[in-house]
C-alpha cells in the first residue's frame, strides 16, 4: 500500500508563477520574508529609547545575543566586520524555514490543469514555497558569505602582514601572500631537516584545503536547501498519508490534521538548528582564516 | 562542467532566479544594517555607558554618605561631650550657687535670730521696767492707804527703789 507513496511529494526545483519566469514562488516567499523582517525592525526600532518597548527588547535581544556569539568565535577584532552578515543570515534563514510552516505555504496553488484559480488539491505549483528549500536562495546566501569570508580574510591577513601600513590594494595583496602562507606553510615553527619533507605534507595538506575551501558554498547550500526541502516533502507525506492509506475521505481530513502535528514541532526545531548550523560555520570559516600563526 | 550545470539545472539554479534571490538577501542585509545593527549597538553601548554612570555615581553616593555619617557621627560625638561639659558646669555651678544661697540664707537666719534676741531682750527690758514703775507704784499706793500718811517724794524713790531692788534679786 505505501509503495505507492511518493518520496518526493513537492518538486525539488521552485516553480516560476505567472508573473515572470524570474519570479517563482520561493522568490515571491524570499520577498515576503524581506517585507516580514523590514516591518518588525522598523516597528521596533523606529522610537528606540533607552527604555525599549517590546518590539525593540526582541530586536535588541537577538542584535546582543548573536553578537556576542560570533563574538565569542570570532574574537572581539573581526566580530564588528563579520556580524552584519551572519547576523543577516541568521535571521533571514530562520524566519524563512518558519515561515514555510504557515499553513498554506506548499499547500495552496495550481493544480496541473493549470487553472487560472487557486485550490488546495492536487498541487502542482504551490503559490508559496519556502524560500531557503530552493537551491537559488541558499547558494546565493552561501557565495555571499562566501566572498565576504575572502574580503575579511584578504583584509585581515594583510593587516597582519603590513602591520596596518599602507592602503586598500597592498593589504589585499599582502593579504593575498597571507592567505598562501596561512593555507601551505608549515605550521607550529620546525625547522631543520624535518621541515622539508613536511613542507611537502603541508603543500598537499594545502591542496586539500583549497578544494575543501571552494566546495563550501556547495556545502552550505546544500544542507540547508536539503533539510528544508526534506522538512517539507516530509510534512507533505504526512498530509496525503490518509489518502496513500486508502481511508476514506473523513479519515483522510482527520489523518491530515493529526499526523504533521509532531512533524511541525520538529521542523520548527529544524528550522532553528539550521540557522544556527550555516551561521555557525561561516563564523567558524571566518576564524579559521583569520586566526594568525603567532596569535597561539 | 557539464555534470555541475546538470546538477544546478536538476535542482533549478537559473540566472535570473538566483540573482533575483541574491538582491533579496542584499535588501535584507542593508535594511539590517540601516536600521537595527548600528541602532542597536549605539543604543546597547549608551545604556552600557549610563549603567557605568549609574554605578560610579552610585559609588560616589556611597562614599559621600559613609564620609556624612562620619561627619555626622563626629558632630554628634562633640555635641555630647559639649553637652557633658556643659552638664558638668551647670551643675557645678548650680553647686556652686546652691552653697552660696544656702551661706546666705544662713547668715541671714542668724541676722534674724540676733535681731529677734535683741528685740526680745528690748522687749524684756522695757516690760521690766514697766513692771517695776508698775510695783512701785503699787506699794507706793499701798504703803499710803497702810500708813495712813502722805509720803513725800523721797519716800517714795526710797521704797520705789527698795522694791526695785528686791524685783531685781
Amino acid at each position: 500500500m505505501l509503495d505507492n507513496l511518493p518520496l518526493a511529494a513537492v518538486s525539488v526545483e521552485a516553480n516560476s508563477l505567472k508573473f515572470g519566469h524570474w519570479l517563482t514562488n520561493s522568490v515571491l516567499v524570499g520577498a515576503l520574508v524581506l517585507c516580514a523582517i523590514t516591518w518588525f525592525v522598523r516597528r521596533g526600532m523606529k522610537d528606540a529609547t533607552l527604555i525599549p518597548n517590546k518590539k525593540q527588547n526582541v530586536c535588541e535581544f537577538l542584535v546582543e545575543f548573536l553578537y556576542n556569539q560570533v563574538e565569542g568565535i570570532v574574537g572581539k577584532k573581526v566580530a564588528p566586520k563579520a556580524f552584519p552578515l551572519l547576523a543577516t543570515m541568521f535571521i533571514f534563514i530562520v524566519v524563512s524555514n518558519w515561515f514555510g510552516l504557515i499553513p498554506g505555504v506548499g499547500t495552496i496553488g495550481w493544480d496541473s490543469h493549470h487553472t487560472s484559480y487557486l485550490t488546495a488539491e492536487h498541487i502542482k505549483t504551490p503559490l508559496l514555497r519556502p524560500a531557503t528549500a530552493d537551491l537559488n536562495m541558499t547558494l546565493a546566501m552561501a557565495l555571499c558569505a562566501f566572498f565576504v569570508w575572502i574580503w575579511i580574510t584578504l583584509n585581515e591577513l594583510g593587516e597582519h602582514e603590513t602591520h596596518g601600513k599602507g592602503g586598500l590594494i597592498i593589504r589585499l595583496v599582502f593579504g593575498f601572500w597571507g592567505f598562501i602562507k596561512h593555507t601551505f606553510a608549515p605550521k607550529g615553527g620546525l625547522t631543520g631537516p624535518i621541515a622539508i619533507p613536511l613542507f611537502f605534507v603541508f603543500l598537499m595538506v594545502g591542496v586539500i584545503e583549497l578544494v575543501s575551501i571552494a566546495f563550501r558554498p556547495v556545502s552550505l547550500s546544500l544542507r540547508l536547501l536539503g533539510n528544508i526541502f526534506a522538512g517539507e516533502t516530509l510534512l507533505h507525506t504526512m498530509m496525503t498519508l490518509g489518502g496513500a492509506l486508502g481511508l476514506g475521505p473523513l479519515g483522510q481530513f482527520v489523518t491530515s490534521v493529526l499526523f504533521p502535528i509532531p512533524f511541525y514541532f520538529m521542523e520548527i526545531l529544524v528550522g532553528g538548528l539550521q540557522a544556527v548550523v550555516f551561521t555557525l560555520l561561516c563564523a567558524v570559516y571566518i576564524k579559521l582564516s583569520t586566526t594568525h600563526d603567532d596569535a597561539h | 562542467m557539464d555534470i555541475i550545470t546538470k546538477v544546478l539545472s536538476t535542482f533549478g539554479v537559473e540566472w535570473p532566479m538566483f540573482i533575483a534571490q541574491v538582491i533579496i538577501f542584499m535588501i535584507v542585509y542593508a535594511v539590517l544594517q540601516k536600521f537595527v545593527f548600528p541602532q542597536v549597538t549605539s543604543m546597547l553601548e549608551e545604556r552600557r555607558r549610563r549603567i557605568e554612570e549609574g554605578e560610579a555615581n552610585l559609588a560616589k553616593i556611597k562614599s559621600d554618605l559613609e564620609s556624612a555619617e562620619r561627619k555626622a557621627s563626629e558632630i554628634i560625638g562633640d555635641a555630647n561631650k559639649q553637652a557633658e561639659r556643659m552638664i558638668r558646669e551647670a551643675t557645678d555651678s548650680a553647686m556652686f550657687a546652691g552653697e552660696k544661697k544656702k551661706q546666705e540664707a544662713v547668715a541671714e537666719a542668724g541676722q534674724i535670730i540676733s535681731k529677734a534676741k535683741e528685740a526680745s531682750q528690748l522687749e524684756h527690758e522695757k516690760l521690766m521696767a514697766e513692771l517695776k514703775r508698775d510695783f512701785g507704784r503699787l506699794l507706793v499706793d499701798t504703803t499710803t492707804k497702810v500708813t495712813g500718811r502722805v509720803l513725800t517724794q523721797e519716800d517714795q524713790d526710797r521704797i520705789n527703789k527698795d522694791a526695785v531692788s528686791q524685783v531685781a534679786l
